[in-house]
């Protein structure tokens, strides 16, 4: 029994013995051999490949047979002749410069092609070593260098993995290496010789594009190797951040878990009176809570599952509970929005109270900041501060807490249009309606008190037991008459809202806590500043005077006459007196 | 070996001629001219035959078409081109200059 291999041979397809296959297909590798190098050899080979296939058709044919054996190649190898005879017939003519007396010579010189067996990318470094008789590590680390100067050896890698073709065929690789071509070594692998014929023969349309195709073979590699890249290098990396992942993810995890068992044993007490907590109302702020803790505990632990999945390979849990999971969340998800949203619409409506207190006249107010701290009587237990010790002296720093209160109030200087000093309170709230906004701003406790010319505000306004923070502001507009000064304590710096107080600096006396400033036509002013621009003035008006008098004594030198209206001109500017 | 470069030398030249004369009686398949070469006893394989073919197609001497076949691939018919015509009567003149140098030479000009 003899195995049987379908050919497709010049476009037919004919069934072969495994013996005569291997006849003809040394046959076929010795005539492609040895018109090689003739220019036509690609038309040649293809008129004896069609002919051997109609004579193989026509044998089987005449003896009535199904398969191809080795008596039928023979037969056809002998009509079609040696390929020794045919070097008698028809010897390379003189005026075919492509031509060479033998083909060994032709593959003397190397050829550049890239080394697929060699490779660490694309075999491009190794292509060329084989070119340069050099070992590849040395061209690799030469272009490794090259990268380091603005990434230049990764674009000449790209376009020479592009323009180098590859060694696929034996020949191709013993021309890379530029081993003579025997016909020893080419017998050894008929098989691979006879795909590149092939190979050649189907690629005819490529030969129409070639750099089209180039391209495309490079686009095809580059990914294939990116693929491979990922496949292992890559893979050991994703391993490393998925381990970082689970570590902080866990620890986050159990951190959440402590914060909401924290939070439940807060309950009723003071940390619902800070911002942002004290949003919420009452009732819904276990719903919230527990909202909360889910919209953000599940999708960490479904990271944590899928780094775990990442760095063991092993689904750490089934689909049925990772679907329960996701259930929940969306319930988590629903209910928080739910909740933010009624908790928005507490806030859409505005409503402000306002009241007036006249100040009694003095030509000087001093403002200042009143630095003690109100306690309620549970803050004078959790302190320890008690009413009959009268040294005790308890200050606020006022950047404390965990949360900076969000209640501060502002203060707003104007000039008094009347001749009195006033001091107008405004409390401001949001609300649901109107009057529940009325009713917010109503709970908001706010103090402040006078002694002689000081007035000291509190900085801070409070709300009254089971208020809820709904946008409460105190804006405190102290007005006074032109004329009048200001000392403002560098505590109250912070509370101004309508003016810049942290410039106004007396340069003689940097170290004082105050600062002096006067009510004008054009609204308060800082004394200090005032007095620089006085002296500046001066000393602009005099300079002025001097050049009046430039101008008049030096009159027939036109250059310098130029130079000295043009410092005319921005003394002038600068003392704002605009030229007629 | 000088006797065989020398019946090579003048194989090929000949082989060349024939093949011209053959193809200009008509379109015809490269197997048939091969068959016609055997008659004429002058041929050897089929192989030396396309690579002969395919350099006097290059040289613009002969043209060929696609005929379908009932048996098989398409076949190539050569033809000769008006460029080929011209050079076969170039060679046929040559042909007879040579086979009357080759009787006289061997036979003396006055037989």
């Amino acid at each position: 029994m003899e195995k049987t291999i379908i050919i497709n041979i010049g476009n037919t397809i004919i069934h072969i013995e495994e013996s005569a296959y291997e006849l003809l297909k040394a046959y076929l590798f010795e005539v492609k051999q040895h018109f090689a190098n003739h220019a036509d050899d690609l038309e040649i080979v293809t008129d004896i490949e069609n002919r051997i296939a109609e004579l193989l058709s026509e044998q089987l044919e005449e003896q009535k047979k199904q398969v191809v054996d080795a008596s039928n190649v023979n037969s056809v190898i002998g009509l079609m002749g040696r390929v020794q005879d045919f070097d008698s017939a028809e010897e390379p003519e003189e005026a075919e410069p492509i031509a060479n007396s033998t083909y060994q010579q032709a593959y003397a010189g190397k050829k550049l092609y890239r080394d697929m067996d060699d490779r660490v990318i694309a075999g491009v470094c190794a292509g060329i070593a084989h070119y340069v008789n050099t070992e590849a590590k040395w061209i690799r680390l030469a272009l490794l260098l090259i990268s380091f100067i603005g990434g230049a050896g990764i674009l000449v890698y790209a376009i020479l993995w592009v323009i180098m073709p590859k060694a696929k065929s034996r020949i191709e690789k013993m021309e890379m290496k530029g081993e003579p071509a025997n016909l020893q070594g080419f017998q050894k692998n008929l098989d691979e010789e006879l795909q590149a014929v092939k190979e050649r023969l189907s690629e005819v349309n490529k030969h129409a594009q070639p750099l089209f195709a180039r391209f495309g073979i490079f686009i095809g590699e580059f990914f294939e190797w990116l693929g491979r890249f990922i496949g292992g290098t890559g893979k050991v990396i994703f391993k490393v951040i998925a381990g970082v992942i689970i570590v902080f993810g866990v620890l986050f995890l159990l951190s959440l878990i402590v914060g909401f068992a924290a939070f439940q044993g807060f309950w009723d007490e003071s940390i619902y009176e800070y911002f942002p907590f004290s949003i919420v109302n009452d009732s819904a702020r276990g719903v919230i809570l527990l909202g909360a803790f889910i919209v953000l505990f599940i999708p960490i632990l479904a990271l944590v599952l899928f780094s775990i999945r990442v760095a063991f390979n092993k689904q750490a849990i089934n689909k049925t509970l990772s679907f329960a999971l996701l259930i929940i969340w969306l319930v988590g998800v629903a209910t928080t929005g739910y909740q933010a949203a009624k908790i928005s619409t507490e806030f859409k409506q505005h409503a402000e109270l306002t009241q007036t207190a006249d100040l009694k006249a003095y030509k000087t107010y001093v403002i200042d900041i009143d630095r003690s701290k109100y306690f309620s009587k549970e803050d004078s237990i959790t302190y320890h501060i008690d009413a009959s010790e009268r040294r005790q002296i308890v200050t606020e720093d006022f950047e404390n807490g965990p949360f900076v209160a969000h209640n501060n109030i502002r203060i707003n200087i104007e000039k008094s249009e009347n001749g009195n000093s006033r001091l107008v309170q405004k409390y401001e709230s949001q609300g649901k309606t109107f009057s529940q906004a009325l009713q917010n701003a109503r709970s908001i406790d706010y103090k402040y008190f006078t002694r002689d010319s000081s007035i000291v505000f509190s900085p801070r306004f409070q709300l009254r037991k089971g208020t809820i923070w709904r946008n409460q502001e105190v804006w405190l507009n102290l007005e006074v008459p032109v004329g009048t000064r200001l000392i403002l304590k560098e505590d109250a710096y912070r509370y101004i809202n309508n003016y810049g107080t942290w410039d106004c600096r007396d340069l003689e006396n940097d170290k004082n806590d105050y600062s002096v400033w006067v009510m004008t036509e054009d609204g308060l002013k800082c004394v200090a500043q005032l007095k620089e621009e006085a002296i500046k003035n001066k000393r602009l008006r005099q300079e002025l005077r001097n050049l009046e008098i430039l101008r008049k004594t030096n009159s027939t030198d036109s250059i310098y006459q130029d130079s000295v209206s043009n410092r005319i001109k921005e003394v002038k500017t600068e003392l704002g007196i605009t030229e007629e | 070996m000088i006797a065989e470069n020398t019946q090579t030398q003048m194989r090929k030249g000949i082989l060349e001629y024939c093949v011209l004369s053959i193809i200009s009686r008509g379109e015809i398949y490269a197997s048939d001219i091969i068959a016609e070469l055997r008659s004429a006893k002058l041929l050897v394989v089929e192989g030396t035959l396309y690579p002969l073919l395919t350099r006097l197609k290059n040289n613009g001497l002969l043209s060929y078409n696609w005929v379908e076949s009932t048996s098989g691939p398409p076949r190539k018919y050569y033809t000769l081109t008006e460029v080929g015509r011209g050079i076969l009567s170039q060679l046929d003149q040559t042909w007879q200059e040579l086979a009357y140098a080759v009787g006289v030479s061997q036979k003396g000009a006055n037989s």
